[in-house]
């Protein structure tokens, strides 16, 4: 059997069942998270109400990484094969990502304001995320002034990219390597385990689960909205020629 | 300590954000539809000036061939 094509037929059988499986269970994870953020999760005693934005917060900073990470994974792609459907997938979620560094980034400053008294402070954690939302507005904003298939922007793009994505080790680690007002860790601790009671953390993780889904749709739709563009303008390029000629 | 207002500005900003996306996507689907109209009347106006082309091919070469019919028969009158 022959493993590699095995696996990317499987990939693509998932793929393409995206439609069909996506849109239920984000509305249903979705809905489980509002109910369990603003109902069933206990009120926390010191912060009050406002702790319930940690169930917003925490996921959609981690899911950050992982539409990034689609950015870096997709534009090593463009660069290494210079296939163009790859820097569809690259542009969609850098948009994904801009957007949730945005939640992220917003939701902490509302609760920053009642917790340190201030919605924003020149801490490490904060201001490499600040970075990281300014670098891939660049991005998008360079992609956005080419069209969909040229090539040599989206290269240029693409390493931009690659280079722009090494902020997350960074954002990720700098509660660790500096003194930062940002709390630390409370659920991803290798040595102690989460620091959070049962309840917290169940919710936390439906909200993990919520997120992950949203952000797998959002990319993906957006992703055959990039693909039917660099289509499109293939088609008017060679009318174009056909005229021409 | 009570803080349900910052609680719902951060909510609002989440459903805030998601909007923002579906802006992003309908303005990618509205290009998108401007782009393949134009593509569609093109299509139409190249279809149309074919037809005409091979209209007159066709007019050009029944007036040829017509002429050749009458030709054979010049001699016999």
């Amino acid at each position: 059997m022959n493993v590699p094509r095995a696996l990317t037929a499987a990939v693509h059988g998932v793929y393409g069942l995206r439609w069909l499986v996506l849109p239920p269970a984000t509305a249903i994870a979705m809905f489980a998270l509002l109910v369990g953020a603003v109902i069933a999760a206990p009120r926390e005693i010191v912060e009050g109400e406002v702790q319930r934005l940690m169930y917003i917060h925490v996921p959609s900073a981690l899911m950050t990484y992982l539409a990034f990470g689609i950015t870096f994974v997709s534009s090593l792609i463009v660069l290494w094969k210079r296939d163009m459907r790859w820097d569809a997938a690259a542009r969609a979620s850098a948009t994904v990502g801009v957007i949730f560094t945005a939640i992220t980034l917003a939701t902490g400053a509302i609760w920053g304001k009642p917790i340190w008294g201030v919605y924003w402070a020149w801490d490490a954690r904060l201001t490499t995320t600040l970075v990281l939302f300014l670098i891939f507005s660049a991005y998008l904003l360079a992609r956005a002034v080419a069209g969909p298939n040229d090539e040599q922007v989206a290269r240029y793009a693409a390493v931009f990219a690659v280079i722009g994505a090494l902020d997350i080790p960074l954002i990720h680690m700098s509660v660790s390597w500096w003194r930062t007002l940002h709390p630390q860790p409370i659920v991803f601790r290798p040595l102690d385990g989460p620091a959070l009671p049962d309840e917290m953390l169940l919710v936390l993780m439906i909200g993990f689960g919520a997120i992950f889904l949203l952000v797998l749709w959002m990319t993906s739709l957006l992703t055959d909205a990039e693909r039917l563009a660099q289509r499109t303008e293939a088609l008017r390029a060679r009318l174009d020629r056909e005229d021409r000629g | 300590m009570d803080n349900l207002q910052f609680l719902f500005a951060g909510f609002a900003v989440f459903w805030a954000a998601l909007l923002v996306y579906l802006l992003i996507l309908q303005g990618r689907v509205h290009s998108l539809e401007r782009e393949i109209g134009r593509l569609e009347e093109r299509l139409v106006e190249s279809t149309e000036a074919a037809d005409r082309g091979n209209e007159a091919t066709a007019a050009g070469a029944s007036e040829r061939v017509a002429g050749r019919t009458v030709e054979p028969s010049a001699p016999t009158t």
